[in-house]
Order: structure tokens, then sequence, then C-alpha cells
């Protein structure tokens, strides 16, 4: 469809001149006459081969390019914006504690400081290509030679551009003359492409584009208005299950009740709780003053005690039960380095004291399972026999650090076995 | 269809352009040539000689220090162990990339396979050296292992529940079974290999290549469970699934940057001088960069889950090694040395492609894989502070030296490159761009 143009166009001279276009049978031969061409120190000109020709840059004089360099500062920046990112929300927009971990805590954040490097690298490299090549390039006057479709096959081609300050026709001619080219043919002006994109591609890509903005403007709106419409059920099987819940009406029964009362007298399993002065450190009411029966007066249940209370009490407590625990002494050291942001602090009471040691062991056991002002009750979380056990330790911690002899609980009504006091420390006074 | 690249179109590597070879040659200058081929076995009988007296003379001297110390050779188990899994990352790194290369039918690495064959050829060498790790095992010694000492295990929950795995038994099966295999395949390959050299058959690369399928997956089952059997074991109590990988890392940088290092050895002496270009160092520096990388990503992934997760029989590992003082410095060091400087250090191109910048970087790699190595060995050994004297580098430079003296005396009567294998030309005219 070209050459039919081209032979008009020539004869007439009304296209001007777009290059000369050598043509070449073997790669080598192309290497040589781009060594002569570099030589002659063109620079608007280029080669077309069907593969990658080794050596062909050094032949041609390429510099090496700048895209490693373009690649490193988008990945550095990448990397900055990850960092930036995972800090502005995370720890200064809207500060959330993951896991435990610190505010701003870099090895969680380096995934995405990877990650973020990584795309930021690959597209650049890929955009920066395609830019330093100049393309997209819609369509090009070597389109128009039939020959020309060769160099995706067999045949090796060299093209130096009339508009080279060095090209002059007869001259380049020549030139090219010496390096042995099968054909040598001049290339005209492209008059009859566009050298635009086709319409449809940008139009294509505008549409693309404003589609790809619909879902965030319906997201935008969605924040910014209220709608009574009930919301969206996506998955009615299990919006809409065919069960009766509690609190709601079942016209199966008389009193259209769904939530069934258990049979009068029914005690769940465990829940049986009768005994009030295991259950609740209380004998007729008034805090028991010794340790019930159901519980070992052994030097074990005493280990017992300690354990649990290494678990659940020294963290506040302390070990010595001095409330000097590792909490306290955390948060003393924030308030000292003024990271506490107007923190308060108020110290666990020390189990030492007298008035502690004066408590019968039932109030003990009673703080322990409901808790008391600050500190929360640890009934769910310690089964009754080790919170007793707990009380035990405690007593024996008390007497360890002399704390103002506690009266012994000895005098009680209870039909308890007598030993009150545990002699794990053996050491007592 | 037609190409359209107005601006000079990018070159990489392809089969068909012969052209370019005429710039290298394929020169078989040591095959035909005599006087270069008797340089050759000069040159390598000599650091034959120098090798062995070295290693002789340090594992002797770091034995006799290790006696002195009057600890029951504690501390020298714990050095010599160190240097044992730095030489074995080495010669295991040998067995994959051979391994590797047959797999992927490769053809840019012909030149430098032979190389790799015969530092695989280690392997055997390497058992031996084990024993003394390995023989104390079987006299119930727990300077090391734990898991030895039948009473240990009997007074530990978890090591006895451990036990049908971590046993001495069971142990030398194990270990028996790695060596032996490592041992037959860098065999095989380097017996096909040398008699490729003299028939030519490409039979024998097909021989070669089927054989290199079945012998990875082999590779990655002896190198995982070898890495846990020989360190992880050393905490009995510990665990990581990644833990394989991570010594892996070190096993493929380990063999590049010694490639690197013996090539440019050998060129130095005059050998392989038109074979080996600069690109063959450019592939290989490249191959250290993205190890380097790949090391850290691994690292990483094996301490970001424990430091996340957060469970006390994880963690212990790492806070033996992030304590402070001595340890948490070295831990820093090892993230500073092992990735952040070596990853700037090699990331141009003109570093890769220069023998002698590339060089040193191998150097470099060689040294943080030792640290790495002794990070990971010497807090097991309980000092509160790093300690790195005499007996970590007796011993160290012993294997190192073992290293050498066996890959020079394996190569000084043979080819140093695969002389008749059919991708040989396209090797030698290999062009990254």
């Amino acid at each position: 469809m070209s050459d039919h143009k081209n032979d008009e166009s020539s004869s007439t001279g009304s296209v001007p001149l777009h290059g000369l276009l050598a043509e070449y049978e073997t790669p080598w031969q192309l290497v040589d006459a781009s060594k002569k061409v570099r030589d002659a120190r063109y620079q608007r000109w280029d080669t077309f081969t069907p593969f990658p020709v080794h050596g062909i840059d050094r032949a041609m004089g390429i510099r090496m390019t700048i895209l490693p360099w373009i690649v490193l500062v988008a990945g550095l920046t990448g990397l900055a914006s990850a960092i930036l990112l995972q800090w502005w929300t995370n720890s200064f927009d809207y500060p959330w504690i993951v896991s435990g971990k610190p505010l701003f805590s870099i090895p969680a954040n380096v995934p995405i400081m990877f990650e973020m490097t990584v795309l930021f690298s690959g597209i650049t490299t890929l955009v920066g290509m395609l830019m330093l090549n100049g393309l997209p390039h819609p369509s090009h006057p070597l389109d128009l030679k039939e020959r020309f479709a060769r160099a995706t096959d067999d045949r090796f081609f060299l093209l130096i551009e009339a508009s080279d300050p060095k090209f002059d026709a007869k001259q380049t001619r020549a030139l090219l003359e010496t390096t042995g080219a099968a054909v040598l043919d001049e290339v005209l002006e492209d008059r009859v492409t566009s050298d635009r994109l086709p319409k449809i591609v940008t139009y294509g890509m505008i549409i693309l584009t404003t589609a790809a903005m619909i879902p965030l403007a319906l997201a935008a709106k969605a924040r910014y208005t209220k709608s009574r419409d009930p919301r969206i059920h996506l998955i009615g099987d299990m919006d809409w299950q065919p069960k009766y819940k509690a609190q709601r009406q079942n016209p199966v029964f008389d009193d259209t009740r769904a939530q069934r009362e258990p049979v009068a007298g029914t005690i769940a399993v465990g829940d049986l709780r009768e005994d009030d002065h295991y259950f609740r450190g209380k004998v007729d009411d008034e805090f028991a003053r010794t340790f019930p029966f159901q519980l070992p007066l052994t030097q074990q249940t005493v280990e017992r005690g300690q354990e649990r209370y290494g678990i659940y009490c020294a963290p506040c407590h302390g070990l010595l039960g001095d409330g000097r625990g590792m909490v306290t002494q955390r948060a003393e050291s924030l308030i000292d380095s003024g990271r506490g942001r107007g923190m308060a602090w108020v110290e666990p009471t020390n189990v030492n004291q007298a008035h502690i040691a004066a408590q019968p062991v039932g109030q003990l056991f009673d703080t322990i399972t409901n808790g008391i002002r600050t500190m929360p009750a640890y009934g769910p979380q310690i089964p009754t026999e080790d919170r007793w056990a707990i009380v035990m330790y405690v007593r024996a911690l008390q007497k360890k650090n002399g704390a103002a002899a506690a009266p012994a609980p000895a005098p009680t009504p209870a039909p308890a076995p007598p030993t009150q006091t545990p002699e794990p420390g053996s050491n007592a006074p | 269809m037609t190409s359209k690249d107005r601006e000079r179109p990018a070159k990489s590597d392809d089969k068909k352009a012969q052209g370019a070879a005429s710039e290298t040659g394929p020169s078989s200058a040591k095959k035909s040539g005599t006087s270069p081929e008797k340089s050759a076995r000069t040159a390598l009988g000599s650091l034959f000689m120098k090798a062995l007296i070295v290693s002789l003379v340090c594992l002797g001297g770091a034995a006799l220090v290790g006696k002195a110390a009057d600890d029951g050779f504690r501390r020298f188990s714990y050095a010599y162990l160190t240097a044992y899994m730095w030489g074995l990352a080495i010669v295991l790194g040998g067995v994959f990339w051979v391994t590797l290369q047959n797999l992927v039918n490769a053809k840019w690495s012909v030149v430098l396979r032979r190389l790799g064959e015969l530092i695989a050829m280690v392997a055997p060498v390497m058992a031996v050296l084990a024993l003394p790790i390995v023989l104390p095992i079987f006299s119930g010694n727990d300077i090391l292992y734990s898991w030895a000492n039948h009473e240990r295990v009997e007074a530990d929950h978890l090591l006895h529940h451990k036990a049908g795995y971590l046993n001495p038994t069971f142990f030398l099966i194990r270990f028996v079974f790695y060596f032996g295999f490592w041992t037959l395949l860098s065999r095989f390959f380097l017996k096909q290999s040398l008699e490729q050299d003299k028939s030519g058959a490409p039979a024998i690369m097909k021989r070669m290549q089927r054989a290199a399928g079945p012998g990875m997956i082999l590779f990655a089952l002896t190198t995982t469970f070898c890495s846990i059997d020989l360190v992880m074991s050393l905490d009995a109590h510990w665990f990581s699934t990644i833990f394989g990988v991570y010594y892996f890392a070190s096993c493929v940088l380990a063999i590049n940057s010694v490639l690197v290092l013996a090539a440019a050895w050998l060129q130095g002496k005059g050998q392989l001088t038109a074979d080996v270009t600069a690109d063959h160092y450019h592939d290989l520096g490249k191959m250290m960069f993205a190890f380097t990388i790949f090391w850290a990503y691994i690292g990483f992934s094996q301490f970001m889950l424990i430091w996340y997760a957060n469970l006390p029989e994880e963690t212990g590992w790492y806070n033996e090694r992030f304590h402070e003082g001595g340890w948490l410095n070295l831990s820093w060091a090892l993230l500073i040395a092992h990735f952040v400087i070596p990853f700037f250090g090699m990331l141009s191109r003109h570093v890769k492609r220069n023998r002698k910048a590339i060089s040193f970087w191998a150097f470099w790699v060689l040294g943080v894989i030792y640290l790495d190595m002794y990070w990971m060995i010497m807090p097991q050994y309980g000092a509160e502070h790093p300690e790195f004297g005499l007996m970590e580098i007796l011993s160290w430079l012993g294997v190192a030296g073992a290293v050498v003296a066996a890959t020079a005396f394996a190569a000084r009567d043979k080819n140093l490159i695969p002389v008749k294998d059919p991708r040989l030309g396209q090797s030698l005219a290999f062009e990254n761009i």
C-alpha cells in the first residue's frame, strides 16, 4: 500500500526525505557498519535487528542509560512513602495499638517498606524505559517500507536520519556504500499515517480512568450522606436463619416466648456453689477467719499459691507483695521520662501492711474474687481452690516480712482442720 | 510488526549472536598449549601444599589451644563447629550450584562449572572434618548437643518428646545419608563431566540433566535437615521451620563468592584469562547481590514471625542474641555488615564487572557468612559477651585451608573447564548486554 505512494512522491519530490536506510545480510556486517557511522560522528541514527546483537552497543557508541539512577531514586521514594504512610496512619493520625507492639514499630513496618520499594522501582523501570525510548510511538516512516518488515525476520537495517546535523545526501550515501550494504534506500517522511495515538486508544483510556473513579466516588459519597434504606443483604442465609432467637416470639408456646425457662431447680454443671465459706469466704455473713476444710493445708498448696501469685498478682503487687511490681516500675519510668502524657499512677497496695495482715482470710479471698477499687475481679480467671492457695501464700508473705503480727486466725468456730498457718517459710520468728 | 524503537534498542544475550564471539574468541588454550597447562599444575600443586600445611598446623594449633583452655574442649567445640559450618556452606553451595547449572541447562556458566564440580567434591573431606563434632555425640558428650546426653533427655520433658528424632542412632543414620548423598552426587557430576572431556558426547550432558532434578530435591531435603541437626539442635528446645532455607542462603552466597575468588586467583596465575570474562564475574556478582537480599529476606521472615507472635518458646533463641551489650551489638553488626553495606556496595553494575572490586566483595561476603555462623552458634556456648580468640581464628583457617587444599588436590590433574561441553562456545561468547 505504501510503495505506490512512495514512488509517486519521490518522483515529485514534494515529500521531504526522512533518512537513508541501509540493509545488511549478517549481524557482523551491521556491527562493522555501525562502527563506521559512529566514527563519522553521526548522532541521529539507529539500527534494527530481528534479535539482540551482542556488541552493537559499543559499536554504536551508546552511552550507559541513566535509568538505574532514576530507579534508585524511585525505590528510595517508595521506601520513604511506606515509612511515612505507616507512621502517619498508625501512630499519628489514628494511634492504634496492635498486638501490644509500640505505635511505630519498625519490624512490623518492614514488609510494607519492602513491597513499596519494589513497587515504585518496578513501575518506574517500565515507565522510565518507555519514556527514555520515546514510546509509545504510533507511527514511523519506516513502516511504509515493505522491505523493512524483514527487520523482524532475517535482515539487519541501519537508518541515518536526514535531520542529523552531519547528514548530507551525497556524503552519507557514499559512507554507507563503503559498508557493503546489500540495499541502500531513501526513506521519505510519512504523510499518510498520523503519528498520534489512535482516537479509540485515547478515548478508551479516558473512559477507563473515569470508570475507575466511580467506586471511589461512591465510597466518598457514602461517607458524607445519610440513608434510610436498609443495608444490602449480601448473604441471606446468614441474615435470616430459620431459628428462634432469645427475647423473640415463638407461636408454638402458649406464652409465645422463644426463650424457655429451665425446669425449676435446675443447676448448670459446676454451678452448685452453696458452700459460703469455700466459695465466698464468709461464715454467717462475716468474713471467715479460717481456711475452708476443702483446702489441704500442706506445703504443696502454698507452693501452688506462690506459683499462681507469681502469675496473677506479682505483675502489680511485686514478688515481695510490696506493690513494686513490673507494672508499677514501668508506669513510674514512663512518668519520670516524661513519656506518660499526663498519666497518673497509684501504687498497688502493699499486702504486708498491718491492716491488711489483720484482715480475715475470707476478706482477702473476697478481694481477690471481686476486686477492690482499681483492682479488677479475678474470680472469673482463677479457680476457687487457687484463690485460696494465693491467700495462703499471701499470709506466708506477710509472716515472712514481719507484717505486724497477724493475729493468728486460730480462734474460730469453723469445723475446719485446726492448722491455720502454713509453714513453708519455717523461719517465722 | 516492525521494530519502532526510535532510540537505540537494548541488547541482551542471544544464542544466535556468534558474531560477537569473535571479540573474545573460543580459546581453549590450556588444552592445546602445553605451557599454560603445566603452569596450572605447578600453581595448583603449590597451592595444595601450602593450604594443606596451613590447615594441619591451624587445626592442630586450635586443638592444642583448646586443650590448654582446660574446659573439656568446650570452647573448642563451639569454635570448631562455627568454622565447620562456614566451610560446609561453601561445599554445599558447590553441590547446589553444579546441580542447578545442570538442571536449568545453563550456558553462561559452562566455563566455571568445572570449578564448581571440584569444590563440590570436597564433600567427603567435610564428612571427615565433621568427626570432632559427631564422635562425641556417641559417648553421650553433651558439650554441643544436649540431646546426646541420655540423662538430660530423661529429665527434660521436651527433649524426651523429641528423642524420637534427636537421638544418636538416628542422627548417625541421617549423617551417613547426607554425606553419602552429597558425595555420590558430586562424584557423579565430576565423573560424567570428565568423561565428556574425552568423548565430547552430548548424551552425557543429557544424563547429567536428568540426574539434576531428583538430585536437587534430595539436596533441598538433606541441606535443610543437616542444618537443623548440626546448628538448630544446639538449642534443642527451639525450632524454626525456615531455618534450613536460612542456612541455604549462606550456601549460595558462599559458592558464588568462592567461584569469583577461584577464577580471579587462576587468572592471576595466567589461567582462564580469555575464558572467564567480565560478563561471568557480572553474573556471579548478580547472584551474590541477589542472595544478599535473599539472606536478609529469609532472616527477617524468621525474625518477624517470632517477634510478632512473641511466644516464649520461640523468642528465647533471639533473646540470647539480643542481650544488652555484646550480643545485641553483634546482631546489629550482622544486619549492617551482611545486608546494608554489601547491598549498596554491590548495587552498581561497574562493581560487579570489575574483577578486583567483586573479589573484594567476595572476601567480604565470606567474612560475614562466618559472622552469621558465629551469631547462630556461639550464643549457645553461653558466654556473657561475644569472644573471638585464637581458637576461633585457628579453626577458621584450618577449615578454610582444608577446603582449599582438597579442591586444589582434585584440580591439579584435570582440565579447569569442561573442554568438550557442547555449550562451551556459548559460554565463552556470553555477554550480559
